[in-house]
């Protein structure tokens, strides 16, 4: 059946668990292209370089009745004493829903961006941003 | 195996050399010039090829190899690939006409882009033979 996707729809895991109050997700894809052009061509040409995925995503910060807080976890993943390691990754699953279809595109990354605060008559918010490492690991949109 | 004619090159410079002159300079400062011969010679080219595959790449440098690195000489017709974009005199670039031929200056820079993409520059001499 035909269908608009829109907010309503989205949702986003980390490590697997769906975020709770999540309020926006971005993803971007890009390739890199190596200029091939040689002399005595008109036109430009290229060949495929090396392909990068980043985004970013808005939770607010809000604790359930059972203390849990996914927008604290995102945070602690940049925002922590220690410092961060190789292991540090997380697993993104960027999803949309249409009844019990899932269109989702996933993969490892590291949280690189963590702005956090709290405004008058605002709702406290957490906006990350986060940096794909090697290939996407599910693509299924 | 031959010089890889069949490659474009990304980027091309050419000086063309000088003839064999001999300066004298007078005490009062005149200059005299003899000229010993009727070709020029060090012509220099300059030849980059950029984001080619490492099996292109490797061509240069088994044919640097083959040509025992700067010691051999060797042709490049002028209706090769690598005075592709050239709309000048056919011979201007080259001067085997003259009886001049190429050798490598120095050894070939061949750098690694990312796997199976290698970019090459190649510094040739032309000498007479």
């Amino acid at each position: 059946m035909a269908k608009f996707y829109t907010g309503r729809d989205g949702r986003l895991l980390i490590d697997g668990t769906e975020q709770i109050k999540v309020s926006n997700w971005t993803l971007t894809g890009s390739l890199e292209v190596l200029e091939t052009t040689t002399l005595g061509e008109s036109q430009r040409a290229y060949t495929p370089g090396v392909q990068e995925f980043n985004g970013s995503a808005t939770l607010l910060y809000y604790k359930d009745d059972a203390g849990r807080n996914d927008a604290a976890t995102a945070l602690k993943k940049v925002l922590r004493v220690s410092g961060v390691s190789s292991s540090d990754t997380v697993t993104m699953r960027l999803r949309l829903v249409d009844g019990n279809t899932n269109s989702d595109v996933q993969l490892t990354a590291y949280i690189t961006s963590v702005t956090f605060g709290a405004s008058v008559g605002e709702v406290s918010s957490a906006q990350i941003s986060f940096q794909g490492t090697g290939a996407l690991t599910a693509v299924t949109i | 195996m031959a010089f890889p004619t069949a490659l474009r090159p990304t980027s091309r410079g050419y000086s063309p050399g000088d003839y064999p002159v001999k300066t004298y300079n007078a005490n009062n400062g005149a200059e005299v010039r003899i000229l010993y011969g009727s070709a020029p010679f060090n012509m220099t080219m300059d030849l980059s090829y950029d984001n080619i595959t490492d099996a292109q790449a490797d061509e240069f440098l088994t044919h640097y190899y083959q040509m025992q690195g700067t010691f051999q000489t060797f042709e490049i017709p002028s209706t090769a690939s690598t005075f592709a974009g050239w709309t000048g005199g056919a011979n201007s670039l080259n001067r085997a006409s003259s009886g001049a031929v190429w050798r490598y200056s120095e050894p070939p820079q061949q750098q690694t882009v990312r796997p199976g993409i290698s970019s090459v520059s190649v510094r040739l001499v032309g000498v007479l033979s």
